[in-house]
């Protein structure tokens, strides 16, 4: 029971990393350190290198300059398969060559784990399944991937990464295609995935997702420039201004800040 | 993935056992079934021994290598382009392979230097595309499959230009060779080995194959050095095809159409897939073969004619009825 | 004294024929092959339609067992059973005829399907006749092996007398330029060396294609008015099918057109290497001679 068990604890740490944008002349170095018990936002504008950020942090696509360490051990030192049981990621977008279920493609999350002979056994089918009920398409299992909506698609793959389970999970726009019901049962999915000791960083498009779920933020800026820390230290409505090129109203609910952009 | 794998196989290798003793047992030569049992138990007249022995065995189990070769490399192809349309005839191979026996024919060389050429020129057209692909930018599937595309084309024109100007009296021995023949096989052990050996590589490369058909990305992030295991596939699959096209000319279709069929009835677990297709591309073509010999005997057709006309159908009729 | 007599007839009789029935007979094949039979063959297939003729020729018809498809000469062919077309065989027709000789076409015959007689035990005699003489040489050959060397040999020699008899009738004939068009489409013809290339040579005409490199070059319709032969002679698919030549009618300005020489020679008679070259290559000086004649009416025109 991989996923129930509380994960040890565990740092992806960035040295001086500086992503490679192509025809970005410079980036501000990042020295990040994404802890258990984390949940991460990331904001920008587009094009501002979310993506290739997240890329960058599942050792995807080499960095400028700079390197990644998971618990002080660099991470190009470390198997590709040993380092996907420690970092998953969703993509923002997938593609699907050949026709496959719903159930098998949870079950690829699988792959890490198990050694080249073995076939998924009771326990690996047990994980995925559990993980497409925590993710309200328990019920679609033998659909064909292709056949599905947007959203159901987006939640398809976030049960995937769960089946992965890997100690931090990357996700880029998670919430894409989402309903509104759908898109807090994932935020609070998460949420909850971080108080049992994983580290969660995903990039958002909703200011207003980061601001009520995350506790750490990092702004990326469309010229290179980025700033990170506590959510309450960051979520300033000069910076985020700035950031978005857009000017907003701040409204406080529940004593955390909410964003809207101003009328004209 | 969670199908059971042991009983659709098992139904595969009876129906390519049955294949091969309908194979056995049918020839423009009529041979009780029983004496084709007692040829096999050592004795029988000797005319019933060296029909059954010297040219039906030799040339059934040729077919079924033959056949179990060219779908797995199709299906291997397929994976590893990410594309339905990738076959080894596609990206060239097969055209590659063609040129280097015509050219051996065209110096009026026979037999086994044919055989060796056509292999060298499976090998060299492998080497082409991969290292026009890879070019200075990224490898992507959709480069290789243009490259492939391209590359094949150029190599028709080359073996239209030398049947243009190749001896009137050397053009048979061409065409019918652009057709394929099993009989022509020389010996079907290296095939047969070969297809084994593949089979049991490809069982523990089968999860790795199936992640990899989701992309390039999402398989290197769970776990997989996609670049390492994307060579492997193509080499094996140009040796595949080499040592198929090397055993009986060029016999198209088979690397196409049964991985689908496959898929459309058995999923994509290419664990299961693949061991599939070797036996079901096989159990095709001697099927195919025993057709060809016998339809319309004294005079034989070529192989690929049979293999188009049963696979088409039932290909369209599968397609139809797919989801 | 009895059984002595008859003892002494009996050993008599095995010093006379024992060894003409337990005589070897080896030749030499067009690969460079020695083939031994330890009896003469009793039992023939012959591979090609030109390897039927041949072996008819040599005097062994009778024991021909098997043929391929389009072998029609002699009209006894016709009635032996076929194994199929010469490119793709049926072997295990073949091998229940059960011959214990196969004559092989070198280029027209798969390797691999002779290669596979020879590894189940059958002698495979290999042949590719290109001029005239190798015509006679390979008759010899297989009367040889078939035992009927009277009769090959005479045929063969008959064969030879009569192309040196044409050689030296037109040893010293006025060049008549000459095109042979041996495929209408494409257009093909033969070159200097072409057994067919050959006997215009003998006739006194000169192939206007003889130079080329290929033995059958393919050319085109502009080519033959360039050269502008004086006779144009074609084959044609089937023996009476004359309307390969219809096409040089619209060609009027060519000398063969303008003097009507277009003349039809039934393909089976030049294209197979066998005896009945000897009546194609008399034909072909006939309508050479037609050409020449029609020289001196151009001039009284």
């Amino acid at each position: 029971m991989a996923s129930l068990k509380r994960p040890a604890m565990q740092t992806l740490k960035t040295r001086e990393l500086v992503i490679d944008i192509p025809g970005r002349a410079s980036g501000y170095p990042l020295n990040l350190a994404i802890e258990s018990g984390q949940i991460w936002g990331v904001l920008g504008p587009n094009g501002a290198g979310k993506t290739t950020l997240l890329h960058s942090l599942a050792g995807l696509r080499p960095p400028r300059s700079g390197s990644l360490c998971l618990n002080d051990k660099p991470a190009n030192e470390l198997k590709r398969r040993v380092l996907s049981q420690q970092l998953g990621l969703v993509f923002q977008d997938r593609q699907d060559g050949f026709p496959a279920t719903v159930l098998e493609t949870a079950l690829i999350g699988r792959h890490p784990w198990l050694s080249p002979w073995q076939m998924e056994g009771a326990d690996d089918l047990a994980m995925a399944e559990r993980a497409l009920e925590a993710l309200d398409v328990l019920h679609l299992k033998d659909r064909l991937v292709s056949t599905l909506s947007g959203g159901e698609r987006q939640r398809v793959a976030i049960a995937t990464l769960m089946t992965q389970s890997p100690h931090t999970w990357l996700l880029d726009e998670p919430t894409n295609h989402l309903d509104l019901h759908h898109q807090v049962a994932v935020m609070k999915l998460l949420t909850g995935r971080a108080k049992a000791g994983n580290a969660i960083f995903m990039c958002l498009h909703d200011l207003n997702l980061a601001a009520r779920w995350c506790d750490h933020i990092l702004l990326m800026y469309p010229n290179g420039e980025a700033c990170w820390g506590l959510a309450e230290r960051m979520l300033v409505p000069s910076a985020l201004e700035r950031l978005y090129n857009q000017e907003l109203q701040t409204v406080e609910v529940d004593g955390t800040p909410f964003f809207v952009p101003k009328r004209g | 993935m969670i199908r059971p794998i042991a009983l659709p196989l098992a139904l595969l290798a009876l129906a390519g056992v049955l294949a091969t003793v309908i194979s056995l047992g049918v020839g423009s030569v009529a041979i009780d079934p029983m004496d084709v049992l007692s040829v096999f138990l050592g004795e029988g007249t000797d005319l019933q021994r060296t029909l059954v022995l010297e040219l039906r065995l030799p040339r059934t189990l040729s077919g079924f290598a033959t056949g179990g070769l060219l779908a797995v490399a199709g299906a291997l192809m397929q994976v590893l382009l990410r594309n339905p349309l990738a076959d080894p005839y596609v990206l060239g191979l097969s055209g590659g392979a063609a040129v280097g026996a015509l050219l051996a024919m065209l110096a009026g060389l026979g037999g086994v230097v044919v055989s060796g050429s056509a292999f060298a020129g499976a090998m060299l057209a492998t080497l082409m595309v991969f290292g026009l692909a890879h070019g200075t930018g990224s490898w992507t599937p959709s480069r290789l499959l243009l490259t492939g595309v391209v590359v094949a084309a150029g190599w028709g024109a080359v073996i239209t230009l030398m049947l243009a100007i190749s001896p009137a009296r050397e053009l048979p021995g061409m065409l019918y060779w652009l057709m394929g023949d099993v009989s022509y096989a020389r010996t079907p052990w290296p095939g047969l080995g070969l297809l084994l050996v593949v089979c049991f590589i490809v069982v523990p490369l089968g999860r790795s194959l199936n992640v990899l058909a989701r992309g390039p990305m999402q398989a290197a992030a769970l776990g997989i050095s996609v670049r390492p295991l994307e060579w492997m596939i193509y080499v094996l699959a140009s040796l595949l095809t080499a040592t198929a096209v090397t055993m009986a000319g060029s016999i198209g279709f088979v690397g196409l159409v049964i991985p689908h069929m496959l898929r459309m009835v058995l999923g994509n677990d290419q664990r299961l897939i693949l061991p599939a297709c070797a036996l079901a591309g096989g159990t095709l073509l001697v099927l195919a073969d025993t057709l060809a010999r016998v339809v319309i005997a004294p005079e034989q057709l070529p192989v690929g004619v049979i293999t188009a006309l049963l696979g088409v159908p039932t290909f369209l009729y599968l397609l139809y009825r797919s989801r | 004294m009895v059984k002595l007599k008859g003892l002494i007839a009996i050993l008599g009789w095995m010093l006379i024929v024992a060894p003409a029935s337990a005589s070897r007979v080896c030749a030499t094949d067009d690969l460079g092959e020695k083939v031994c039979l330890d009896r003469p063959a009793t039992r023939i297939a012959a591979l090609s339609p030109g390897a039927t003729e041949l072996a008819w020729a040599a005097g062994a018809g009778d024991q021909v067992v098997a043929v391929v498809a389009y072998s029609d000469y002699p009209p006894a062919a016709r009635e032996v059973t076929s194994v199929g077309s010469h490119t793709r065989m049926d072997m295990e027709r073949l091998l229940q005829l059960r011959p214990d000789l196969v004559i092989g076409w070198v280029t027209g015959n798969p390797s691999e399907q002779l290669a596979t007689l020879k590894k189940v035990g059958i002698p495979v005699f290999s042949i590719e006749p290109r001029s005239f003489e190798a015509v006679s040489h390979t008759i010899e050959r297989l009367s040889v092996l078939a035992g009927t060397e009277t009769e090959g040999f005479a045929e063969a020699e008959h064969f030879r007398q009569g192309i040196a008899g044409l050689r030296t009738q037109f040893e010293n004939a006025d060049p008549v330029s000459v095109f042979y068009q041996v495929w209408d489409e494409p257009l093909m013809t033969v070159n200097g060396e072409h057994l067919i290339g050959e006997m215009i040579q003998l006739c006194g005409g000169a192939n206007v294609f003889g130079h080329l490199d290929r033995l059958v070059p393919r050319i085109s319709a502009e080519a033959v008015v360039a050269a502008d032969p004086e006779a144009i002679l074609a084959g044609g698919m089937g023996e009476e099918n004359r309307h390969w030549l219809a096409r040089w009618q619209n060609f009027p300005s060519l000398t063969a057109t303008a003097r009507d020489n277009l003349f039809f020679i039934p393909p089976s008679l030049v294209q197979r290497p066998t005896p009945r070259m000897l009546v194609g290559t008399r034909l072909f000086c006939d309508k050479l001679e037609v050409a020449r004649d029609r020289r001196s009416d151009g001039v009284h025109l």
